[in-house]
């Protein structure tokens, strides 16, 4: 019940993505669940799809496309594997600050590898200490000469390890508390730079998370993206657009959760007959069909207005990453419910869907945070 | 290492075939066509030749226009040039007939290094088309091949025979068919993918091969269909319905009455 | 001269494949009508070992001819498709046979291509009607046998493994060896540079007593794995379908059918298999079929002696279970 239309290249993005999805991915996602493993097969073909370089712009040898085909390539790919559409998203929210801060230099080196797929991305902004409080962060960069030293450790992040870029924010000047932030491109293999141990998690298992930690990490000065103290200008204008990829992941997760427990319904006899035609499970799929048909319109229509150039799109993008995850929260429980004991098996797919959705609701910005940034632009708009 | 040419043909998409009750043959025309799944080992292989050498790929397929987004496909893969070798006079080639047309088309492509085809076609299956046109062209020919690397005016490959696994060195130019095992196939490029669309095969007829008629299509074909029947079944045998636990234990039953157990 | 026919005995590292004794079979009987000698050919680069071969003294043909050079040592595409085309030309048989082997599938066409003859692939019977052989290969479509015939001598055709069954010769034929002429080049355009034996055990599956056979209706690998469970507990041997190899979830080696292996055994059991005509010209001469399919109508089930009309998977895991309690 798709009710919207694409343009003839969306089209075939959405086609290549799902056959990436069905050749590379749906054979495997379940034994990469369940034995925890990050398997670098989905990401040689996306990158030899050229579909690293979906936002990277044309003069870079990228697609020069927007927000909104990276959501539907996010979407598409979240339907066979949300632990496989994290570790590429993360890598769009590594790649952002370099193509919206980049300088020429930067982008020239950067973006052409970027969007051959040749170089994985990972964005570092959290600590132990400063998650929803990220203003709180403490790893410092000190400036020596031509060079940063970095000290510190980021928790928690996608792609940790098997990245090869970082964009990492630090406190340049911590007198200066936010306004003394800035980000930096951290290569792996910079001397003092090291992972921890991989993070083991509820869902999103395909996927890698670490923490980073820097250790007199040594850089030089020419990694510093735009300039001193525009370390959370950075993030947060990142994060504004990425969080449409996050809305994505949603869709494609309910999507896969809803197909796989329709079919069910439709077959299963209780009482003589298919669930599906007790009104209480048939009026369930309904509210899930309408709850995610009413996240895709807004994920849609949030992408595509920020594609039309908009300005200021925070409350926007958070009510998008907000409305969208919560919606697919209830969807996976539902799709469980609908299925009774087979959902809750580890052989049916449903259970993953469920703990793999649980992450979107924290990650990229607690959804109390996106309320926190709606309310206060909420604020603006009555002054 | 030059130029590579690999060989695709189009299959009818399982399900969708049609046969013609007269000449018993497929009416390609009718059913819809998928790249034959072997055939995408020949063109990873060009490709990463292609990688490695910086060879250029032409591809070439024999069938009727319905089989030019299989080349477009293969373009979207990487291949730099699209031949579709289609004619009336085609229809109908048993592997000799076919194999004369792609011997004439690669031929008019010399100089060439290598010819890659899939090992076989999951349609007819018979394996025999790139031999055949080896022999034609009076070349090696090497099937079942998992690697090539080339060495001069040498190719080394690795093939997987009944027996052994063999390392050979072969003269160029030379007739390959590559295994259907390769450890990773690459997608199309969104941006090939672009590109293909607004591009068009070369298409040639017998004509612009200088073909002969009475050596094409069924009647340049040596081998005829005398007829086709209908496979007789047999009688039916006994159905046992029920829940699969109560047939497993039936089953068992019979299996130890049948003293299968004991052999 | 004597009109022969030639049957391609495939020769290597002092073993003679069986697959070219079983062709000998059908290839006997029509030499034998038509007035005609079976000629069993082999290439090596040793005559005294292969002529001493135990097999040919009771091989169903009547000559043995063996072509003997050194630079026959290795099995080469090329150099071994110019002996038999040479000796073709000379000798002008009435037919080239080669088993479906990796050797006879590779040099059967470049021997075709070069005589400009055709070539018919998965031949599972030979008859003759009149003076025209015909040979039946399965075509397109469910269920549908083609009868081919060729235009143009040599006959040639490759024949379908274990599709035949060796038969013994109550006499020996007579061996010796064939001279090439002199003016024939020796000459090769391949160089095998290394040759690592394969570790892989030669399939049992033409000589299984019990094949377990499983089909897309296995729908998951996993059920497949556990296919291969029940095989071990019943000392089966598991075969599968075309399509099951072409998802890649089984090597060709354990393919069923004319373009694989043709099984005889005493006891067939089809899982989740609907009957495609492929795959049942390889198993219809089994003693005892049984099918599983959820589908009444599928022609496996209506072929099988028994059917068992239930989920493959789900009867799989029933057998694993029950079987596992008894033998606790």
């Amino acid at each position: 019940m798709t009710l919207h239309s694409f343009t003839e290249e969306q089209g075939l993005l959405i086609d290549l993505v799902k056959r990436i999805g069905e050749e590379y991915i749906a054979p495997y996602a379940l034994e990469w669940d369940e034995k925890e493993q990050y398997d670098p097969l989905p990401m040689r073909a996306l990158a030899d799809a050229d579909l690293f370089g979906i936002i990277v712009p044309k003069e870079y040898g990228g697609l020069g496309m927007g927000v909104f085909e990276m959501a539907l390539a996010v979407e598409y790919l979240s339907y066979y594997c949300a632990g496989v559409s994290t570790t590429f998203a993360a890598s769009f929210l590594g790649a952002y600050p370099i193509i919206l801060f980049g300088n020429k230099e930067q982008k020239e080196k950067y973006l052409p590898e970027i969007a051959k797929g040749k170089k994985l991305l990972a964005f570092a902004l959290t600590e132990p200490q400063a998650g929803s409080d990220a203003f709180a962060i403490k790893t410092t960069a000190k400036r020596e000469g031509d060079f940063y030293i970095l000290n510190g450790v980021k928790q928690w992040i996608t792609n940790g390890g098997i990245a090869d870029l970082y964009v990492v924010i630090a406190l340049t000047d911590p007198t200066k508390g936010p306004r003394g932030a800035s980000a930096f491109i951290v290569e792996r293999g910079d001397p003092g730079f090291s992972f921890g141990k991989k993070e083991r998690k509820l869902g999103l298992k395909a996927s890698v998370t670490t923490d980073l930690i820097f250790n007199d990490c040594k850089i030089p000065k020419d990694r510093l993206l735009s300039k001193e103290g525009m370390g959370f200008m950075v993030a947060l204008k990142t994060l504004d657009y990425a969080r449409c990829g996050a809305g994505a992941q949603a869709l494609g997760i309910a999507q896969a959760a809803i197909d796989v427990s329709i079919k069910h319904a439709k077959r299963r006899i209780q009482f003589g007959q298919p669930v599906y035609q007790f009104q209480a499970v048939s009026h369930t799929f309904a509210e899930m069909a309408m709850r995610l048909e009413a996240s895709r319109a807004l994920v849609y229509s949030v992408a595509k207005y920020i594609d039309s150039g908009a300005k200021d799109f925070s409350g926007a993008s958070a009510m998008a990453k907000c409305f969208a995850t919560d919606q697919a929260m209830w969807i996976c429980e539902r799709a469980i419910q609908m299925m009774g004991g087979y959902g809750y098996m580890r052989d049916y797919p449903v259970q993953k869907y469920f703990r793999d959705v649980k992450c979107l609701q924290i990650y990229e910005g607690t959804n109390e945070i996106q309320k926190n940034i709606i309310a206060r632009e909420l604020a603006k708009l009555y002054k | 290492m030059d130029k590579v040419i690999v060989c695709i043909k189009g299959v009818p998409k399982p399900g969708t075939v049609k046969v013609d009750p007269e000449t018993h043959t497929l009416k390609r025309e009718s059913a819809e066509l998928i790249l034959n799944p072997m055939d995408r080992s020949a063109l990873e292989m060009a490709m990463r030749l292609k990688d490695k050498y910086n060879c250029e790929v032409v591809v070439i397929t024999m069938g009727p226009p319905n089989a030019v987004p299989l080349l477009r496909e293969a373009y979207s893969l990487g291949a730099d040039k699209m031949i579709l070798l289609s004619d009336r006079l085609f229809a109908g080639s048993d592997t000799l007939a076919t194999s004369r047309v792609l011997a004439r088309a690669i031929s008019n492509l010399k100089p060439f290094s290598l010819v890659l085809m899939g090992l076989k076609s999951i349609d007819g299956e018979t394996a025999q088309v790139p031999p055949e046109t080896a022999s034609l062209l009076g070349l090696p020919s090497v099937t079942n091949v998992k690697q090539i690397s080339v060495e001069g005016e040498k190719v080394i490959v690795v093939r997987e025979t009944d027996y052994s696994e063999e390392e050979i060195e072969v003269d160029l130019p030379a007739v390959l068919s590559v295994t259907p095992y390769l450890d990773y196939y690459r997608p199309p490029s969104f941006k090939r993918m672009l590109e293909a669309r607004k591009l068009d095969p070369l298409i040639l007829s017998a004509q612009d091969l200088a073909l002969p008629e009475e050596l094409l299509g069924l009647k340049g074909s040596p081998t005829q269909v005398h007829s086709v029947f209908e496979k007789k079944i047999m009688e039916r045998g006994e159905i046992w319905e029920g829940s699969p636990e109560e047939l497993a234990k039936r089953l068992i039953d019979l299996l130890k009455e049948k003293e299968i157990f004991k052999n | 001269m004597e009109e022969i026919i030639i049957a391609y005995g495939e020769y290597n590292n002092g073993k003679l494949h069986p697959a070219s004794l079983e062709i000998l079979t059908p290839l006997y009987d029509i030499a034998e009508r038509l007035g005609k000698k079976l000629v069993l050919l082999l290439l090596t680069e040793d005559f005294e070992r292969a002529q001493s071969l135990p097999e040919l003294k009771k091989a169903l043909c009547h000559y043995v001819w063996i072509v003997s050079a050194p630079e026959l040592k290795d099995y080469r595409d090329d150099l071994y498709s110019e002996v038999i085309i040479e000796l073709s030309k000379r000798e002008m048989p009435y037919g080239v046979f080669f088993p479906a082997t990796f050797q006879g599938m590779s040099l059967a066409p470049r021997i075709a291509g070069a005589l400009q003859v055709g070539l018919c692939a998965h031949v599972n019977d030979l008859k003759l009607e009149g003076d025209n052989l015909l040979m039946f290969r399965p075509t397109y479509g469910d269920n549908i046998i083609a009868s081919l015939y060729s235009t143009t001598i040599p006959i040639m055709a490759t024949l379908s493994l274990g599709a035949f069954v060796i038969k013994e010769n109550p006499f020996s034929p007579q061996i010796s060896k064939y001279e090439m002429p002199p003016e024939f080049k020796w000459q090769s355009k391949m160089k095998i540079r290394k040759s690592k034996p394969l570790i892989k055990e030669p399939s049992r599956l033409s000589v299984a007593k019990i094949v377990l056979a499983g089909g897309m209706g296995l729908k998951t690998k996993e059920n497949l794995a556990l296919l291969r469970e029940l095989a071990k507990v019943l000392r089966a041997e598991v075969g599968v379908t075309r399509p099951l190899c072409h998802a890649g979830w089984a090597k060709e080696e354990e393919m069923i059918g004319v373009s694989g292996v043709s099984v005889r055994p005493k006891l067939y059991i089809g899982f989740g298999i609907s009957g495609a005509i492929q795959h049942t010209l390889g198993m219809e001469n089994s003693e005892f079929i049984i099918a599983v399919n959820t589908d009444k109508e599928a022609p496996l089930v209506k072929m099988a002696h028994l059917s068992l009309i239930c989920d493959a998977g789900e009867l799989i895991k029933s057998l694993l279970k029950q079987l596992s309690r008894e033998s606790n």
